[in-house]
């Protein structure tokens, strides 16, 4: 195979259709960077997964009585609390948080705020904070020891909280995916259309091809080289489209629950991470949406 | 070099076969014309030299391969044997004469220097010499029709095919195009034109073989068109 003979017939090609091949492009593109904003929340939901398994915490809270009465749970109610949950296998850890403890945090979390100023230390619960070695049978465990026993007043379980934000996410995962499907859809008619364009406008020629007895090969290579470029700058452009979306949106628009902790940020890394699958299934979907085409679609 | 035994073509829609139990045997270095009205299946004759299309019975051998037999991936392999010129030229009108003529070559894939060899001894050998670099649509169909010719030529075929090569010229210039077939002739490549035009074949004086609904009916060794047909 002669490789100037290729690059000036894809060359010819793709330029004898811009419209189209800008076309082609551009959908390319589109469809990959939804592709790759998929993926980045894939990534995200995983990494703030890991964050939170190991900070999730089963909160046991007591009720007002006990929690003015015992600031270091050694009355029998709460280190009888204590003690059950500590004798659990599926407890890892439990740590007792009193009022005036509680208070404090509470002051630093909302610090400069109004609500700052209307709390008062017996406002707050005293709580047992639970570590559970399993997460899944663990919360369930202790809110069944818990409920209903003299000094409890109720039981928030975090990953309640942090589900939320996890549905956000797969949401955020879902949509981007549906609309990356759709989105490859019109890529892929879009891809088959050109080539069959593209080997329309080139029939004189491949007419001639076949005549002097060019291989299959010869005949149908720069047609699919011509699909697969058009992948390959998709992707490029998809990645980039990705980068600037990352400084100019993602980060203003993340930046809040970033700094606080609440997700992991979106790293230029992560781009990087997704470029070259990107690129893979650009290429890739191209080329066989070629060969599929020239094999069902066109003599050659 | 070219060998058809009892060949049979069948369309699916006609009930009436478009070739009948041919058999022709042509000779390395002959000069055959294939004559014969519309419909009487040149065509389909060339076609199945071709292998663009396969015969329902019989064999071909063209070139020392088995025509029908033939995988489709040696296809390429009988046509680099097989020269083909066509009424209609059906030269690349984006490129230069020169271009046309390389263009073939480099399908095969001679390499370069090759093909800046062949190309300007081709055009010398059709009379195109110093015409390289003129586009298709500056030539006059004559000319045109040469460097269809030279392309066709360039890779030394062993047989040529010209389906009606003279059918939009006018007398002179098809006077002309027959010495050129003539002289790729004398250089021992086998040539089969298919052909309506009688002063032509008269003044020829060479093998006629002649189709008819089909049916092979002449096969003469120096034949004329015929008179009142």
């Amino acid at each position: 195979m002669r490789t100037d003979f290729v690059v000036r017939e894809v060359v010819t090609g793709l330029r004898r259709n811009v419209t189209m091949t800008v076309a082609m492009v551009l959908t390319t593109a589109i469809s990959l960077a939804l592709v790759g904003t998929g993926l980045l929340a894939v990534r995200t939901i995983d990494r703030t997964e890991q964050l939170y398994s190991d900070r999730v915490e089963v909160q046991v809270a007591l009720t007002a009585d006990i929690s003015s009465a015992d600031a270091d749970c050694s009355q029998a109610v709460c280190s009888g609390l204590k003690a059950t949950l500590q004798n659990s296998p599926l407890v890892a850890s439990v740590r007792f948080e009193s009022q005036q403890q509680a208070y404090e945090r509470y002051l630093q979390l909302f610090k400069g705020q109004s609500l700052a100023e209307v709390v008062r230390p017996q406002s707050l619960p005293a709580t047992l904070r639970v570590k559970l070695n399993n997460p899944e049978a663990g919360a369930q465990a202790v809110r069944e020891a818990m409920i209903g026993q003299v000094g409890v007043r109720n039981i928030i379980d975090q990953r309640d909280v942090v589900a939320k934000l996890f549905d956000f996410l797969s949401g955020v995962r879902n949509l981007t995916f549906a609309v990356a499907v759709v989105q490859a859809i019109a890529a892929l008619l879009l891809i088959s259309n050109t080539v069959q364009v593209s080997a329309f406008t080139r029939r004189v020629e491949v007419g001639v091809m076949r005549l002097v007895g060019a291989t299959r090969w010869y005949t149908q290579f720069p047609f699919l080289i011509e699909a697969v470029v058009t992948g390959v700058v998709g992707a490029v452009i998809a990645s980039l489209g990705i980068l600037v979306g990352k400084f100019l949106f993602i980060d203003d628009l993340l930046s809040g629950i970033v700094s606080n902790g609440v997700i992991p940020p979106i790293e230029v890394g992560d781009v990087l991470w997704v470029s070259p699958i990107l690129l893979m299934i650009g290429a890739g979907v191209a080329a066989v949406t070629g060969y599929v085409t020239l094999r069902l679609y066109v003599r050659l | 070099m070219i060998r058809l035994e009892r060949v049979t073509k069948m369309y699916k829609t006609s009930t009436r076969p478009a070739l009948d139990r041919v058999s022709v045997d042509i000779e390395r270095g002959e000069f055959v014309f294939l004559i014969g009205p519309s419909g009487s299946g040149k065509s389909t004759f060339l076609r199945l030299l071709l292998r663009e299309d396969v015969p329902t019975r019989g064999t071909i051998t063209v070139a020392d391969l088995d025509v029908a037999k033939l995988p489709r991936r040696r296809v390429p392999r009988l046509r680099q044997r097989i020269g083909c010129v066509f009424q209609d030229f059906r030269l690349l009108p984006n490129k230069t004469v020169g271009g046309n003529v390389a263009f073939a070559l480099e399908v095969i894939g001679k390499p370069p220097q090759t093909v800046r060899k062949i190309v300007p001894e081709v055009l010398e050998l059709v009379g195109l010499e110093g015409k390289s670099e003129r586009m298709p649509h500056e030539l006059s169909g004559g000319e045109q029709q040469r460097v269809a010719i030279a392309r066709a030529f360039a890779n030394r075929p062993m047989v040529l095919l010209a389906d009606e090569p003279t059918g939009n010229l006018d007398p002179d210039t098809s006077q002309d195009i027959m010495l050129l077939l003539e002289r790729i002739n004398r250089t021992g490549t086998t040539v089969l034109m298919a052909t309506h035009d009688h002063s032509i074949v008269d003044s020829m004086r060479r093998r006629v073989v002649e189709l008819s609904m089909g049916k092979l009916v002449r096969d003469d060794v120096r034949g004329v068109y015929g008179v009142g047909r």
